[in-house]
């Protein structure tokens, strides 16, 4: 992933060669536009055009205004921010010293770690979630543990909105730990040597020199997270209370089980819109990154 | 190999790989897709597989686990739209389905009608099972209580309704059932609480009985009597969201009792997935609703004779005996068509008569309703 790449032109590209450059990207737009946009806009445009029974179509606000007037929905959509809201800041408070130390770290310890940061990656989250029931759920492994030690149980997590949190930030940290190493990979030993030369303390460094230099990565790592959280179905179905839902499993349920297709394509399109706001941040700090 | 070369046969096998992969359905391999849990595949790949290819030679099962019912409905979505295009569905029979399911499915003649299928087993299938011509139900389960017997003295087991939401209010955080749309077992929980609230009366709902006052009327009761027992259930109202994750509760006692499948707690029992000191009850004053699981028989299948051979195979005396000894479910045929010995043993085991709560639009209204009502554990007017 060349998320956060250094701000280098990609090809000085001459006149003559424009063409064959626009020929090469022009299958993965057209796919984007045929797989991805187009059923946006399909999408949009079925829950803004109702089919009267007498026949036609009309424009109706009807879906949004349900959605934005139902308690219930609300409050599967309050969760849902926040839950990728705390995700988000956990994801940073636990990934950045991960980051930071597997970047200035040589010794060979730093290896395991990585390993270990990054073997969430190949869990599927379902295998996660049952495991999750077996080690954090009543009567697991840490309350046997707790019970071994003479300590009380602890208030288990499960089916309350902090087990998907916690399912969510566990999965995510090896995509969040990878960019900001990357970001970090930006910042130049001689330029952390200056500053301690002038007698930069460790949070000094942090703040003024690491910081401003991967403040990108952090944006990109953020919006990824957050994107993938917004619309998580395995760990909230499994993990998560009845209700408020998160809105991956509302809509499956307002799809599947309500028979209901318009109004879930509304809590998509709701959905899209909080998340296309992330997507922005994505691709202007890309698009920042390329322009020399 | 010259660069030129080498990118030009690279370039082809890409292009060989990005071609749609054309996967057409082998002969004599009927692809049966479930919707079932585990215990229920366990079953066909132990008992039924090797039966029907020890009895039909050059015929091979593949059994899939289509995951649920969404997604065993999505490869119905896909039969159908092989219908139109005259394509392999590459499918062949659906375990645990309702063919209402596929929009069209049933008016286009996606599944076989299998009152003119000619089953020669047709005949023997329990009356009280019947649905509509294109679903063939082949076994029967029913929810019952399962409980932990080293917590709960099987003589002070409740037997009724009322001793139930006594006990359930008398131990709280021992009692949990799943949501009613994440398996059947919390479903029939939350239908048996509608029952009650609708005087103990199964025929008070039917598939085509229901409007939105009557919804209105019947169902509020029933919820008022479900968030009467939130506070008491586990974790002061939490609902476990799969009928395997209530049995994991009941299995790492952090409950003593949960609503649970006949079949799937017999098979936990079995498995040691549930010690051997769970007991399991049926309330004698109406009993938990049941149902029976349906098969479909896809008519533009590449095997729909050898299916429907299996259809029928499922419906004789040896596969349905093993139904109740081996999968701890209920016969799909009448009880005439049992053995006179299991008739006999089983007599006590199971009730005369399985309440069998309507899908279709109740259906609907129960999730919806509950989850709004019920399961926000607040009260909707506070």
């Amino acid at each position: 992933m060349t998320v956060s790449d250094a701000g280098q032109p990609v090809l000085a590209a001459p006149e003559s060669r424009r063409p064959i450059g626009l020929l090469l990207v022009a299958v993965p737009v057209l796919l984007v536009i045929w797989l991805i946009i187009w059923p946006i806009i399909s999408a949009i445009i079925q829950t803004l055009w109702m089919r009267l029974p007498e026949g036609g179509d009309t424009f109706s606000l009807e879906t949004y205004r349900f959605f934005f007037s139902d308690g219930y929905s609300l409050s599967n959509l309050s969760l849902t921010l926040w839950t990728t809201g705390v995700c988000a800041i956990l994801l940073l408070v636990v990934c950045l010293p991960i980051a930071l130390y597997l970047r200035f770290s040589d010794s060979r310890i730093a290896a395991y770690v990585q390993g270990l940061a990054i073997f969430p990656m190949f869990v599927p989250s379902i295998i996660l979630s049952f495991a999750f029931i077996r080690v954090l759920g009543p009567n697991g492994t840490v309350d046997l543990l707790l019970n071994a030690m003479s300590l009380p149980k602890i208030r288990s997590p499960y089916l309350t909105p902090w087990g998907p949190v916690i399912g969510l930030v566990w999965d995510n940290i090896p995509l969040t730990v990878l960019i900001l190493l990357s970001g970090l990979g930006n910042v130049s030993n001689q330029a952390i040597e200056a500053a301690r030369d002038v007698g930069a303390g460790r949070f000094a460094l942090l703040w003024h020199i690491i910081l401003p230099r991967i403040s990108n990565s952090v944006l990109v790592a953020i919006s990824f997270a957050v994107l993938g959280i917004f619309s998580a179905f395995t760990l909230p179905y499994v993990l998560g209370p009845a209700a408020p839902e998160m809105m991956g499993p509302f809509m499956q349920r307002t799809f599947r089980e309500l028979y209901e297709p318009r109004t879930a394509i509304t809590q998509a399109v709701i959905t899209f819109g909080f998340c296309i706001v992330f997507g922005l941040f994505y691709v202007r700090s890309v698009a920042k990154n390329r322009t020399p | 190999m010259k660069r030129r070369d080498f990118m030009l046969a690279a370039g082809t096998a890409a292009g060989a790989l990005m071609l749609p992969r054309m996967a057409f359905a082998a002969p004599g391999v009927i692809d049966v897709y479930f919707s079932s849990d585990q215990n229920v595949i366990d079953f066909w790949t132990n008992v039924v597989k090797p039966k029907f290819e020890a009895a039909n030679a050059g015929v091979t099962l593949n059994l899939v686990d289509g995951g649920d019912g969404p997604g065993v409905a999505a490869i119905g979505d896909r039969a159908m739209a092989a219908l139109a295009s005259g394509a392999d569905p590459q499918a062949d029979l659906f375990e645990g389905f309702d063919t209402r399911v596929t929009v069209d499915g049933i008016a286009k003649g996606l599944y076989v009608d299998f009152e003119t299928a000619g089953l020669s087993n047709y005949s023997k299938v329990n009356p009280l099972a019947f649905d509509i011509p294109t679903n063939l139900p082949y076994r029967g389960s029913q929810v019952l209580l399962a409980y932990d017997t080293t917590k709960l003295d099987p003589a002070n087991v409740p037997k009724t309704w009322a001793d139930l939401v006594t006990w359930i209010k008398a131990n709280p955080g021992q009692f949990i059932y799943n949501r009613p749309n994440k398996g059947g077992s919390g479903g029939n929980f939350v239908r048996r609480a509608i029952y009650e609230a609708n005087g103990q009366d199964p025929a008070a709902f039917t598939v085509d009985n229901y409007t939105a006052e009557a919804g209105e009327t019947m169902l509020t009761p029933a919820w008022d009597i479900l968030m009467d027992l939130a506070p008491s259930l586990f974790d002061g109202g939490a609902y476990t969201s799969g009928n395997t994750q209530s049995l994991q509760l009941l299995g790492q006692s952090a409950v003593t009792m949960i609503p649970a499948w006949s079949d799937q707690a017999l098979s936990a029992i079995a498995q040691g997935v549930l010690p051997e000191t769970t007991g399991l009850v049926q309330l004698q004053d109406l009993g938990l609703p049941g149902g029976f699981t349906k098969l479909a028989v896809l008519s533009n299948g590449a095997n729909k004779d050898a299916a429907l051979k299996l259809a029928d195979f499922l419906l004789t005396e040896e596969i349905q005996s093993a139904v109740l000894t081996e999968l701890g479910g209920f016969p799909g045929v009448s009880w005439d068509y049992i053995s006179p010995e299991l008739r006999e043993k089983f007599a006590d085991l199971i009730p005369q008569s399985i309440p069998n709560f309507p899908s279709g639009d109740w259906e609907k209204a129960i999730n919806d309703g509950w989850y709004r009502a019920v399961a926000p554990n607040v009260d909707p007017a506070s």
